[in-house]
């Protein structure tokens, strides 16, 4: 239940960025769902995977993916349905955590959060990285080889 | 090295560079990443046959340097001074360098096509109050609120629109902006918690900070310093962490203030 409320709220979290973000028509709604696949998939991970951060860098691969593949068929920048599909991942409690820790002067405790917040904006990075450089030299790849055909 | 016959250089080099700057600009302002600038730039200089095109981009300027096929060379350089993410006009930009690279048509028609991508304007502002709304009710629920956390959130998200459009209407300093959204957001929230018993403040103010932290911002620096571009990515690394900073600090002076009046 509790699964579902959160994959919901991720929805309509995704959805408001894309508003704000001025994405139209049906971009809007593959946009939004971007948000809800990317926390199903670290939902689902953490039936696997018991590393945070693992399950952050996974579920940013995924969301990567989706991205592209939407990009290509909706014909747009990547950027529209990444920035969105990334937005609930976004470590929001774990950064108030550290704020809440550096006003209580929990200096032990803040600087781990804050390492750990760190920790997990770089995980999404090098989820996105991963898959945005492969796709690169994939393509990158297949227009040499066009090209080489269209030369012969 | 390639000849290019003179008549196929009939465009002017200072009006072609001005023209790709604009939509490089205009790309950059409504966020696109800046290996996409430069690459666009790059593409749209090399359909009109330039000898070299040089560019360098990041957050806040672009530069430039052509060497046209006459062997002149010459220089322009842009400076951003805000952002206004708006990917609507950056999928038209997108679609236009596309058509440029392709047909190199006079530039006249480009810049008649740059006057109609600055009509993709955002949803309006009561659109953009419910999806702030939207935003901080759901982010609230998501990190464990309850139902009515959601509402109040919802509620201080319609402030926090109100808030940031008025204060961005003074043109005051950014990070001064942030920590006064974020100080008068977390005093309602502490205020409104102490009168009404049963809300969450913590919920309340996370679905909030969701609004205002940068955290795109944050994961795009990542990305532009793994992809090479670290000058642009630690620029952007350091701006997003002194917004974080910004806002932390409005959240401990407002509990602060409002630990003193209730304790």
């Amino acid at each position: 239940m509790t699964y579902a409320l959160q994959i919901l709220t991720a929805f309509l979290g995704s959805f408001g960025f894309s508003i704000l973000f001025n994405i139209r028509r049906s971009k809007l709604l593959i946009a939004s769902l971007g948000g809800a696949f990317a926390w199903s998939i670290y939902l689902v991970l953490g039936t696997v995977l018991p590393s945070e951060t693992v399950r952050y860098f996974f579920a940013a691969v995924f969301v990567t993916v989706y991205a592209e593949v939407f990009a290509r068929i909706a014909k747009t920048p990547t950027t529209s349905f990444l920035v969105s599909g990334i937005i609930p991942l976004v470590p929001g409690s774990a950064l108030y955590n550290t704020m809440k820790f550096a006003l209580n002067e929990d200096w032990s405790a803040f600087g781990e959060t804050a390492i750990y917040t760190v920790q997990l904006a770089m995980a999404i990075a090098a989820g996105i990285m991963v898959v945005s450089s492969l796709i690169h030299i994939v393509t990158g790849g297949f227009q040499h080889l066009k090209a080489y055909f269209k030369k012969r | 090295m390639i000849l290019f016959p003179k008549e196929v250089f009939s465009v002017k080099t200072e009006d072609l560079l001005r023209v790709s700057l604009d939509i490089g600009e205009k790309m950059l302002i409504s966020g696109a990443e800046i290996s996409r600038v430069e690459d666009s730039l790059r593409r749209i200089l090399a359909a009109y046959k330039v000898q070299r095109a040089d560019i360098f981009t990041i957050t806040s300027s672009i530069v430039a340097t052509v060497t046209d096929a006459d062997g002149r060379t010459i220089t322009q350089t842009r400076r951003i001074q805000k952002y206004n993410t708006n990917l609507e006009k950056l999928d038209a930009l997108n679609a236009l360098s596309r058509e440029i690279c392709a047909n190199a048509p006079p530039l006249s028609e480009i810049r008649q096509a740059l006057l109609e991508t600055e009509e993709k304007n955002h949803y309006p502002l009561v659109a953009q109050c419910l999806a702030y709304a939207l935003i901080a009710g759901a982010f609230s629920v998501f990190f464990g609120g309850t139902g009515t956390d959601g509402i109040a959130a919802a509620g201080l998200g319609v402030f926090l629109k109100l808030f940031t459009f008025a204060v961005n209407r003074t043109k005051v300093n950014m990070l001064f902006a942030n920590v006064a959204a974020s100080f008068s957001v977390c005093t309602i929230a502490f205020l409104v918690t102490a009168v009404l018993h049963g809300l969450h403040p913590d919920k309340m103010i996370i679905g909030n900070i969701m609004l205002l932290i940068p955290g795109i911002a944050m994961t795009n620096s990542i990305r532009d310093i793994i992809s090479g571009d670290s000058m642009a990515g630690i620029l952007r690394f350091c701006e997003a962490l002194a917004v974080a900073i910004a806002i932390a600090a409005g959240y401990i002076l407002a509990s602060l203030l409002t630990g003193g009046l209730f304790k």
